[in-house]
């Protein structure tokens, strides 16, 4: 369910009491204009689920903590506030969990600048008739020599 | 009495990997533990969003080099989620039979270092490993791979399994059954291991469901949830498959759902191995442009040996925008901070032991 942000408290206390006791994830997107908070929650008895789901700004954005109802939003919420530099509200979530990162922005925001070897390869285009045999009969795969790569790799 | 402060790891042998415990004791009683983590921080979710769909199940077996099939599976289910395409139904059966020797193979591994943390020194550890490698042996046949498989293509396998691998399956699962049989009574007439599992890190229902723990970790404590019978996938609803847990909640607990599960494993493999259809099991080859994402957002979840791992993924062109990994043992992890409270310092770490966790799955 998609939430205005000051909503957020009251409706995951309501889905609390309701049964969704069991956390299963907090993570978050950056939609390069927002961010996007996203709690998976559960009911175990029952097997429903629940996405509460809410957009937060770029700059300095904030939640509460829900650390009182779910034990399990502890290591999530380090976790949250570490990649993508969300404040957690109500208690201490400082405390680096995974990694020290260098840049001045959050690991697992999009702007984050990283070195350029580790941004992957650019695509590679096969040719259009790949499965055709080439001139020596080989099919798919093993026609190596037809991959054209459009920019060169780094 | 003053507090004392010891430090345990990062390179330890009882931690399995690079784990570092700052534990605050009062003579031998555990006051606190406060788990360091990060050591083998590699960022997937970010690497994977620079790369191509199936570039990337290579990284995701190295999450859990234990079980790196189950890995493996659970990323491909995901882009073929949001791809939108079907797996063949002789693809399913054949990934439920690997799936589920994997997991027997990583229970066994469990069992053998977990034996060693109880202090029952290196036999049993040395069976395990002998028999975890007959497993090894026929996921090879089955995949060419030994530790490492990538077997997993989109809509179905690399490879079919072999003419002979029913039998020669059959055979190690008859083996399987009985020495898995031969564990369980030897460790539980044995009173020195039941002394340092029983009653050791015990963990409520409310609390495991509070501290979102998962897989045997949840089930010890006796909530009856697996996702394969809660979410099934593939072709787990039309086998009889029943859920293992216990009700105690303490170390023992853990170890004899996971006791339970090898078993469990066995008659599935065996079930599947009855009922397999016949037909083409061979999936797309790896092309790195594939089809357009029909999926925007993607959920996945596995029941994986350590736990339910859930796979968020947006998808957008021929990468993902986003992908987001729950791992089960980063949480498993997280309740080390509670559990050994009160208990004396030599229960740390059958309570590390019982909660199974693979440093790299906890680090990504």
């Amino acid at each position: 369910m998609k939430i205005k942000s000051d909503q957020f408290r009251e409706t995951i206390e309501r889905l609390h009491d309701e049964g969704y006791t069991y956390l299963v994830k907090i993570t978050a997107v950056d939609w390069k204009d927002r961010l996007e908070a996203l709690y998976f929650l559960r009911d175990l008895s029952t097997g429903k689920e629940e996405t509460v789901r809410f957009d937060l700004p770029l700059k300095a954005p904030k939640v509460p903590t829900i650390i009182h109802l779910y034990m399990a939003a502890d290591w999530y919420e380090r976790e949250l506030s570490e990649m993508f530099g969300i404040e957690i509200l109500g208690r201490d979530a400082k405390r680096l969990l995974l990694e020290k990162w260098d840049g001045k922005d959050p690991p697992l925001r999009k702007a984050f600048e990283w070195s350029k070897p580790y941004q992957g390869m650019e695509p590679v285009k096969f040719a259009e008739k790949y499965n055709e045999p080439d001139k020596k009969g080989k099919k798919g795969a093993s026609r190596q020599n037809v991959i054209k790569i459009d920019k060169p790799f780094m | 009495m003053a507090e004392t402060k010891i430090n345990i790891g990062p390179v330890h042998p009882s931690t399995h990997g690079v784990l570092r415990l700052v534990v605050t004791l009062d003579g031998d009683t555990v006051k606190h533990v406060e788990p360091h983590i990060g050591f083998l921080h590699r960022g997937v979710e970010k690497l994977v969003e620079t790369r191509m769909y199936m570039q990337s199940p290579s990284y995701m077996e190295k999450l859990d080099y234990v079980a790196p099939i189950s890995y493996d599976e659970a990323f491909v289910a995901t882009v073929e989620a949001a791809l939108g395409i079907e797996v063949k139904e002789r693809a399913q059966y054949i990934r439920v039979i690997q799936l589920e020797l994997q997991r027997i193979a990583s229970h066994l591994l469990w069992l053998g270092t977990a034996i060693n943390d109880v202090g029952q020194l290196f036999s049993v550890f040395m069976w395990c490993f002998k028999d975890r490698d007959i497993i090894l042996r026929l996921l090879e046949e089955a995949t060419g791979g030994r530790m490492f498989y990538v077997n997993m293509r989109l809509g179905g396998l690399n490879r079919d399994l072999s003419p002979g691998f029913a039998n020669h399956a059959y055979k190690v699962l008859d083996y399987l059954e009985h020495r898995i049989k031969e564990y369980g009574s030897y460790l539980e007439s044995n009173p020195v291991f039941m002394e340092r599992m029983k009653n050791i890190g015990v963990m409520s229902k409310a609390e495991a469901i509070s501290m979102g723990v998962t897989g045997p970790t949840l089930r010890g404590s006796g909530i009856d949830f697996d996702i394969r019978a809660n979410y099934p996938y593939y072709v787990y609803d039309k086998l009889r498959f029943r859920t293992q847990f216990e009700n105690g909640g303490d170390c023992f607990a853990r170890y004899k759902v996971r006791m339970d599960e090898m078993q469990e494993s066995i008659r599935l493999v065996r079930e599947c191995l009855h009922t397999i259809p016949e037909g083409d099991a061979i999936g797309m080859p790896i092309r790195l442009i594939g089809p357009q994402p029909k999926e925007k957002e993607v959920v996945v979840k596995r029941e994986l040996p350590r736990g339910e791992v859930m796979m968020y993924m947006v998808a957008e062109g021929q990468r993902p925008y986003r992908f987001s990994i729950r791992a089960p043992s980063f949480i498993n992890t997280s309740v080390l901070q509670h559990l050994p409270r009160g208990h004396r310092l030599q229960d740390l770490f059958p309570i590390l032991a019982s909660v199974d966790t693979v440093l790299a799955d906890v680090d990504r």
